[in-house]
C-alpha cells in the first residue's frame, strides 16, 4: 500500500496525542479510575504502530484481516469503556442508582435493534469482497451502537438527576461525539467503499482521523484539569445538619440507656 | 430505491439523536436554575382538596395559631362524619401529596431566602407524619380496623395539614412574595 504525505501526518499525529493522552492518564492518577478507557488508549497505541508495520511490510488483504482483528478488539474495549463510565455516572456511591439498572439494559437493547436495523438497511459497495463488506458494515453498525449508547447515557443521567460535571462525562462526550461523526462518515463509506484510491472514499477517511484528533485533544486537556468542584453547602444547612446530628446522637444515647 | 430509504431513514434516526441530546442538555441547564420547575407548575401540582372540611376537622383539634386545644374545647366530630369529610383514605392520600408540594414551595423560596430553611425542615417533618399516620390507617384496615382506627389518624392528618398551610401562606405574607394570592386560593 502506498503512503502519502498526509497518511503518514495522521498516523503520526494519532501515534503522539495517544503517548499524550496516556502519559496524562498516568501523571494525573486518572488511570486507577478509568481503567479500561486506558486500557482502550493503549490498545489504541499498539493498534497504530502494528497497522503501520503492515501497511509497511504486508499485502491489501493482511492489513484488511490486521484492521478487522484489532478492530473487534477495540469495539470490544469500546463497549467496556461505555459499561465502565455507566458505573461511574450512575453509581455515584457504590450502589446502582433506583431504576438505572433496568432503563439502561432497555437502552442497550434498542440501541442494537437499531443499530442492527439500520445496518442491515444500508448498502453494499458493488465490487467488495465479503472481507471489506464485514468491516464496512461492522464499522458502520459500532458506530451507530456507541452513539446511541452515550446518548441514552446522557438522556437517563438528566431522567434521574445524576450530576455528570465529571471526568466521566467528558469522556462520554468526545466518544460520543467522534461515533455520531462516524456514523456519517460510515454511512458514506458504504456507498463509495473503502478504497484509499478513491478522492472521496479517502477525504472521508481524513475527516474521521480529524474529528478523533480533536476528541483525543479535548481529552488531554479535560482529563488533565481537576474536575469541577462540587458546590458547597450554604451554612444555615450545614449549621443545621451538624444541629441534626447532635440530636440524633442524642436520641440514640437516650435509646442506648433505656435499653440498659 | 433503497439508497433512498436508508439515507431518510439515517437522516431521522441522527435528527432524533440530536433533540434527543440538546433536550437533555437544556433540561440539564433548567433543572440546575430551578430544580422544581416553575413556580406556576409547581403550584399546578396541589390537587384539589375540601378546604373547609379540613379546617372544620382541624380546628376541633387546634386553634387558629396551631396551639392544641384542651380537652373542654374539643369540638367531638365522630368517626362517619369525619370519613365523609374528608373523603376516606383517598381523602387523606390526596392530603398526602399536598405536602409534598408544599414543602417544594417552601423549598422555593428559601432558593432566594435561605432563612426559609427552618420553615422548610419543620414542613419536612411535619409532612414525614402525615405519612407515618396514614401508614397506620393502612396497616389498620389490612386487620380490618380502618373505621375505629380512622378518627383519631383522619383528625391528626388533617391538623397537621392546615397548620402546614397555615405555614406557607405566614412565609409568603412575611415576606411579601409575589403569587400570594394565587397560592391564598390555592390553599
Amino acid at each position: 500500500m502506498h503512503l502519502t504525505g498526509i497518511d503518514l501526518l495522521f498516523w503520526a499525529a494519532g501515534l503522539v496525542a495517544h503517548v499524550l493522552l496516556l502519559l496524562v492518564l498516568w501523571v494525573r492518577h486518572r488511570a486507577a479510575t478509568f481503567r479500561l478507557f486506558t486500557l482502550l488508549i493503549a490498545n489504541n497505541v499498539i493498534r497504530t504502530v502494528v497497522l503501520y508495520c503492515v501497511v509497511l511490510m504486508g499485502s491489501k488483504h493482511a492489513y484488511l484481516i490486521a484492521y478487522l482483528s484489532l478492530g473487534s478488539l477495540d469495539l470490544i474495549l469500546q463497549l467496556c469503556v461505555v459499561g465502565e463510565m455507566a458505573s461511574q455516572v450512575f453509581r455515584p456511591l457504590g450502589n446502582w442508582a433506583p431504576d438505572a439498572r433496568v432503563r439502561l439494559a432497555w437502552i442497550v437493547l434498542a440501541s442494537v435493534a437499531i443499530g442492527a436495523g439500520l445496518t442491515w438497511l444500508s448498502a453494499i459497495p458493488p465490487g467488495h469482497t465479503l472481507l471489506s463488506t464485514i468491516l464496512i458494515r461492522g464499522n458502520f453498525f459500532s458506530a451507530v451502537l456507541m452513539t446511541e449508547l452515550f446518548a441514552g447515557m446522557v438522556a437517563l443521567s438528566v431522567t434521574i438527576r445524576l450530576p455528570w460535571r465529571t471526568h466521566a462525562t467528558r469522556i462520554i462526550q468526545g466518544l460520543g461525539f467522534y461515533s455520531f461523526v462516524c456514523i456519517l462518515i460510515e454511512a458514506g463509506h458504504s456507498y463509495l467503499g473503502i478504497d484509499h484510491d478513491i478522492k472521496i472514499s479517502a477525504d472521508l477517511t481524513y475527516f474521521r482521523m480529524l474529528t478523533y484528533l480533536i476528541c483525543v485533544g479535548y481529552w488531554i486537556i479535560t482529563l488533565w484539569l481537576d474536575a469541577p468542584a462540587p458546590k458547597a453547602l450554604p451554612k444555615e444547612m450545614e449549621q443545621h445538619l451538624l444541629a441534626l446530628q447532635r440530636q440524633v446522637e442524642a436520641h440514640l444515647q437516650r435509646l442506648r440507656t433505656m435499653g440498659r | 430505491m433503497r439508497a433512498t430509504y436508508f439515507f431518510l431513514v439515517l437522516s431521522v434516526f441522527l435528527l432524533a439523536l440530536l433533540i434527543l441530546v440538546v433536550h437533555s442538555y437544556l433540561r440539564r441547564i433548567r433543572t440546575e436554575k430551578r430544580p422544581y420547575g416553575s413556580w406556576e407548575k409547581l403550584l399546578g401540582r396541589l390537587s384539589a382538596v375540601n378546604r373547609e372540611n379540613v379546617v372544620l376537622i382541624a380546628l376541633s383539634l387546634v386553634d387558629e395559631s396551631g396551639q392544641r386545644r384542651g380537652p373542654e374545647n374539643d369540638a367531638n366530630l365522630d368517626g362517619a362524619q369525619i370519613w365523609s369529610m374528608i373523603g376516606g383514605i383517598e381523602g387523606l392520600e390526596t392530603l398526602e401529596r399536598n405536602c409534598a408540594v408544599l414543602v417544594d414551595l417552601v423549598y422555593y423560596v428559601q432558593q432566594r431566602y435561605p432563612e426559609a430553611l427552618v420553615i422548610a425542615e419543620q414542613l419536612r417533618l411535619d409532612a414525614r407524619e402525615i405519612e407515618w399516620h396514614i401508614g397506620r390507617l393502612k396497616s389498620a384496615a389490612k386487620v380490618g380496623r380502618a373505621e375505629k382506627a380512622f378518627p383519631e389518624h383522619a383528625e391528626q392528618v388533617a391538623a397537621i395539614y392546615y397548620v402546614m398551610t397555615r405555614r406557607v401562606l405566614a412565609l409568603y405574607e412575611r415576606w411579601n412574595l409575589p403569587g400570594l394570592v394565587e397560592l391564598q386560593r390555592a390553599l
